[in-house]
C-alpha cells in the first residue's frame, strides 16, 4: 500500500547540512497496525511528514497504492492528502474557534461536498466515537481525550487509506491515552484501517502488531 | 458550500478580534464615506441643474446696475429699447419691487409687490390659476395679480372671493384680477413670487416709495454665445445709455457656477476618499497580516488536511473583502448623511444617488481583494508544517 525507497531528507542549516533521513526504505501492507519507535531527534517525525507528504524528500521514491509520488504539483499532493490520508496530532490541532462538528468536517469541505451533506458524515463520525453530546461544544469546552476523539474522526471523516498518528497519546494520561489506543486497535481490527503510530513510548509500541525502529535517520530493526 | 463556509468563518474571526477591526475600519469608512457624498451631491447638483433647465430654460439673463452713480439711472425706455440695439436679446422684463408688511395684527404677510410688464410672465413661466395675468393693456390702470400665498393669506382673513376683490397697496385700491400658480423658488426668478402682488410697471412707477430701476430679466436667442451676448448688453448701456454699467448673470453661468462649487467639493472628498481609502486598505493588509500570523497553525492544519493553496487565498481574501464591505455599508451611511447635509445647506433636493451605493459596494469589495492579496497570499505559501509547529 505504502511504499518508500531510499528516501534522504537534508535540511540546508545556513552553510552546515543537516541530514535527517539517510536512506530509508519502507512497505507497508493495506490494513497494518505499524509503530514507529525511537528517540526524538531520531527522524521520526521527518518521516512521518515524508509519508504524509508534508514535506518533499531530497532523494528517494515513494509509492501510495502503487502510484509514484510527484512533488511538483501542489495541487495534486493537498488533493492526496485529503483523499488518502487521515493525520491525528499529538496537539489535536482543533480550530478553537469552531464547534466538535463543523471541525471534524473541515477535509470534506475541501471536496466542495455539500453542506448538509457534510454535518451527516461528521455527525456519523462523531457517533461512531461515542462524542455525539459533544457536537456543538468548542475545544476548549472539552477535555484532552475528548479532543483527540474529534481529531480522530475527522481523521477518519474522509475514508482515508491510511492514518497517521503523530505521538497521539503524548499529551494524555496513561488512562486515557489507552483509552485512545483502543480505538485504533477497533479500528484497525474491525474495519481494516491501515494505521501508523509515531511514538517514543514502548507500551504504545507493543500494541501494534509490528514496529519498526529509527534511530539517527535510520531503520534499524 | 466552500465560499459559503468561508463567509462563516470570516465572519467568526473578524468577530473574535472586534477591536482591531473597528480601528482598521474607520480609514475604510471615511473612504467609501467620501466617495458616496462626492457621487451623490454631483448627482444631486445635476439635478438641479437640470431642473433650471426645465423650468426656465437655459437662456435667461438677468441684468443689474452695478455702482451707486444717482446721476445714471436705468429708465424703463432704455430697457426696453435694448431689443432694437442688441440682436441677441429676444424679450426683456424689467420690474420693480418692493416689500413690506401687509394686514395688520400679530400675523402679518411679507407681501412683495411688483412692478412688471407682460413679458415678465413668459420669461418667469408664470400661469394664472384663476382670473387672468396683467397685460401691457394694464398701463397706469390700478389692476394687480396674487401669487397662491397671497391669496391664501386674505383668504384666511376672511375673504371669499379674491378675484375682483380690492385691496390697498401703498396709498392706492387696487382690484384684484387674477391669482397665480405657485411656482418653485431659486434659480433665475426674482423673490417672492408666491407672496406677491404683481402690478403693470407703469402703475408701480406711480405707486412705489423707490422707483429706481435696478434690474430687468432677458431672454437671449441661445445662439449667439453669452461672452458674446453679455458683452453686447454691456456696450449698450455703456455707449447708449449714459455710460451705465451693468452685469449680465445667464442661466447658463449658474449652472457653470453650481458645477464648480460641485466640483470644488468633488475635487475635496476625492482626495479625502482616495488618501483615507489608502490608509484604510494598509489598515486591512496590517490586519490581515496579524490575523496571517496569529493563524499559521490553522493554516497549516487546513493544508494538512487537503487545502490547496488557493483554497488559503480564498478564504483570507473573502476575509479581508468581508471586512472591507462592513466598512462600506457604514460609509455608504456616512455618504448619504455628507450629501443630505450638503443639499440642506445649499438649498437643493436631496437625493440618493443608487448607484454610488453600487459604487460603494464595488470599491469597498475592490480595496478588500487589493489590500488582501498580500496576506493571502503569504498565508497560501507559508510552508504547511512550519505553520503547523509554529
Amino acid at each position: 500500500m505504502l511504499k518508500a525507497v531510499d528516501i534522504h531528507k537534508t535540511y540546508n542549516v545556513g552553510p552546515t547540512k543537516i541530514d535527517v533521513l539517510k536512506g530509508i526504505s519502507l512497505e507497508v501492507e493495506r490494513g497494518e497496525l505499524l509503530a514507529v519507535v525511537g528517540a526524538s531527534g531520531s527522524g521520526k517525525s521527518t518521516l512521518m511528514h515524508m509519508l504524509g507528504l508534508l514535506e518533499q524528500p531530497t532523494s528517494g521514491d515513494y509509492y501510495i497504492e502503487g502510484e509514484k509520488i510527484s512533488y511538483d504539483n501542489d495541487q495534486e499532493l493537498s488533493s492526496l492528502r485529503n483523499r488518502k490520508i487521515g493525520f491525528v496530532f499529538q496537539q489535536y490541532y482543533l480550530l478553537p474557534r469552531l464547534t466538535a462538528l463543523d471541525n471534524v468536517g473541515i477535509p470534506l469541505v475541501y471536496r466542495g461536498m455539500k453542506d448538509t451533506e457534510i454535518k451527516e458524515r461528521s455527525m456519523a463520525l462523531l457517533k461512531k466515537l461515542e462524542m455525539t453530546d459533544r457536537a456543538g461544544h468548542k475545544p476548549d469546552e472539552m477535555s484532552g481525550g475528548q479532543q483527540q476523539r474529534v481529531a480522530i474522526a475527522r481523521a477518519l471523516v474522509g475514508n482515508p487509506s491510511l492514518i497517521l498518528a503523530d505521538e497521539p497519546t503524548g499529551a494524555l494520561d496513561t488512562h486515557t491515552g489507552q483509552e485512545i489506543m483502543n480505538i485504533f486497535r477497533n479500528l484497525n481490527e474491525e474495519e481494516g484501517i491501515t494505521i501508523i503510530v509515531i511514538t517514543h513510548d514502548p507500551k504504545i509500541a507493543a500494541q501494534c502488531k509490528r514496529r519498526e525502529e529509527l534511530s539517527d535517520g535510520l531503520i534499524v530493526k | 458550500m466552500i465560499l459559503k463556509t468561508n463567509i462563516t468563518e470570516a465572519f467568526r474571526s473578524l468577530a473574535s478580534t472586534k477591536q482591531r477591526t473597528i480601528l482598521a475600519l474607520i480609514g475604510i469608512i471615511i473612504g467609501i464615506g467620501s466617495v458616496i457624498g462626492m457621487v451623490s451631491i454631483g448627482a444631486i447638483v445635476e439635478n438641479e441643474a437640470l431642473k433650471q433647465f426645465r423650468d426656465m430654460g437655459v437662456d435667461i439673463a438677468m441684468v443689474r446696475k452695478t455702482g451707486s452713480d444717482k446721476s445714471a439711472e436705468m429708465t424703463l425706455k432704455d430697457i426696453l429699447d435694448l431689443k432694437k440695439h442688441v440682436p441677441a436679446v429676444l424679450e426683456v422684463a424689467p420690474f420693480l419691487t418692493a416689500e413690506g408688511d401687509y394686514g395688520s395684527g400679530s400675523k402679518k404677510l411679507d407681501l412683495v409687490q411688483m412692478g412688471v410688464t407682460e413679458s415678465f410672465f413668459n420669461l418667469n413661466k408664470i400661469r394664472a390659476s384663476e382670473g387672468r395675468l396683467i397685460t401691457d393693456l394694464d398701463e397706469y390702470r390700478y389692476f394687480c395679480v396674487v401669487g397662491r400665498e397671497t391669496s391664501n393669506y386674505l383668504k384666511s382673513h376672511g375673504a371669499t372671493d379674491i378675484i375682483g376683490r380690492q385691496i390697498p397697496l401703498g396709498n392706492r385700491i387696487f382690484t384684484i384680477v387674477g391669482i397665480l400658480e405657485t411656482v418653485p423658488e431659486g434659480g433665475m426668478r426674482p423673490y417672492g413670487i408666491n407672496s406677491s402682488a404683481m402690478m403693470h410697471i407703469t402703475t408701480a412707477g406711480r405707486s412705489f416709495q423707490d422707483q429706481t430701476l435696478n434690474s430687468f430679466m432677458a431672454r437671449l436667442d441661445g445662439k449667439t454665445s453669452t461672452a458674446e451676448s453679455k458683452a453686447a448688453i454691456e456696450g449698450y448701456f455703456t455707449k447708449t445709455a449714459r455710460g451705465l454699467r451693468v452685469s449680465v448673470n445667464t442661466a447658463e453661468e449658474l449652472i457653470a457656477g453650481m458645477k464648480k462649487q460641485m466640483q470644488l467639493f468633488s475635487i475635496l472628498l476625492g482626495a479625502i476618499g482616495s488618501i483615507a481609502l489608502i490608509v484604510g486598505g494598509i489598515g486591512v493588509m496590517n490586519v490581515m497580516l496579524i490575523s496571517v500570523t496569529e493563524r499559521r497553525r490553522e493554516i497549516g492544519l487546513r493544508r494538512a488536511l487537503g487545502a490547496q493553496q488557493k483554497d488559503i487565498q480564498t478564504q483570507f481574501i473573502i476575509e479581508s473583502v468581508t471586512l472591507c464591505l462592513f466598512g462600506g455599508i457604514i460609509g455608504i451611511f456616512l455618504g448619504i448623511v455628507v450629501s443630505f447635509v450638503f443639499a440642506l445647506i445649499s438649498k437643493w433636493e436631496f437625493l440618493i444617488s443608487y448607484g454610488s451605493i453600487a459604487l460603494g459596494f464595488g470599491v469597498a469589495a475592490a480595496v478588500g481583494i487589493f489590500f488582501g492579496y498580500y496576506p493571502a497570499r503569504t498565508a497560501s505559501r507559508l510552508d504547511p508544517i512550519r505553520a503547523l509547529r509554529s
